[in-house]
């Protein structure tokens, strides 16, 4: 039922008017995956930087708390870009990505580490240095870049998978 | 006379391995993209910190000293793998036009950071907690981020321009 509702999506995506416009111009998908890439580059950025003050290995002068409230809107706005331009991106082969298990991790890696982010982590961020034991506030750190890396890994992994259009290779049905 | 050095660079055994090895490039390039994504976001926060638009609280030299030890291991990273990816079809990639426009823009990059720091960035104390940067510095970073979205742009544009294998 599930994979149904999920191939639709894919189909209209495909089909959608600006799917058809990115995957038919010459210039518009390397237009899109240029502001993907700086997005990428912004969110990777404030995600190292909040991690490297939770371990301890940088920017020791600052609270992790003014640190995280600095960098917020970058990593909210990075990650808006992020989400539009890689859904129109996306649409341009939607069905292609359905059969990809590249993708399909990267979704995966994407819903945990977003969720992760906004919750525990954001928790740990917010309170002060003192309140949690160091190796909490390590580990919290290394499982946020675990999964963000898992996003980032599953995007090149996909580049690297062919799939002949519509074929399923869903992971869980391996 | 370039050309040549190209083409014994392209027959080396090295860059063969590169060339045949189903691993080594997907590895090489992986770790130059992922580093970029962890590279730019601490050259943008720079950047801004130098516009005045972030971090305004926190003394810029002392940015700097948190910041410049990431962007220069980052950036050796990138050299690095740049480098061997290189190695890995030295002809294809200098046919492109893209590629010659990314290195002349790293070049460019690297002199503006040298400027800054052989400038306003010795007299960096002077202005260290103004709520307003020299111009100077402003300029600096108004060069970077300009330079880093076109050398991203362009190394892009490398994977489009590369003729088939």
């Amino acid at each position: 039922m599930i994979r149904t509702l999920l191939l639709g999506f894919c189909q209209w995506c495909n089909n959608s008017f600006w799917g058809h416009a990115i995957r038919e111009s010459t210039w518009l998908f390397p237009f899109v995956e240029i502001f993907h890439l700086l997005a990428l580059g912004i969110l990777g950025g404030t995600i190292l930087i909040l991690n490297l003050r939770l371990m301890r290995l940088a920017f020791k002068t600052e609270s992790t708390a003014e640190l995280a409230a600095e960098v917020k809107p970058w990593m909210i706005g990075s990650l808006t870009v992020m989400l539009i331009s890689g859904f129109l991106l996306f649409s341009t082969e939607a069905v292609k990505m359905y059969g990809n298990w590249g993708f399909q991790l990267k979704m995966l890696f994407l819903l945990l580490a977003t969720i992760y982010t906004f919750t525990i982590h954001r928790r740990i961020t917010l309170t002060d240095d003192g309140r949690f034991p160091p190796a909490l506030r390590i580990f919290v750190a290394v499982v946020s870049l675990l999964l963000w890396s898992g996003v980032g890994l599953g995007g090149r992994a996909l580049g690297y998978i062919t799939t002949s259009v519509g074929s399923v290779s869903m992971l869980w049905l391996r | 006379m370039f050309a040549r050095f190209l083409q014994w660079l392209y027959d080396t055994h090295f860059s063969g391995m590169m060339r045949e090895s189903l691993w080594a490039e997907p590895i090489v390039e992986t770790i130059h993209v992922l580093t970029l994504t962890l590279f730019l976001g601490f050259a943008v926060m720079l950047d801004m910190r130098l516009l005045g638009v972030v971090l305004k609280r926190r003394r810029m030299s002392e940015v700097l000293a948190q910041f410049n030890p990431w962007l220069f291991a980052g950036f050796a990273v990138m050299i690095v793998t740049g480098v061997l990816l290189f190695c890995g079809d030295p002809l294809s990639f200098w046919s492109t036009t893209f590629f010659k426009v990314k290195m002349i823009m790293l070049a460019l990059a690297g002199l503006n950071v040298l400027i800054f720091n052989a400038t306003i960035g010795r007299k960096v104390a002077q202005w260290d907690l103004d709520p307003r940067t020299p111009g100077q510095a402003k300029i600096a970073a108004v060069v970077s981020l300009v330079l880093w979205v076109l050398i991203i742009a362009a190394g892009r544009g490398i994977a489009y321009a590369l003729p088939p294998p």
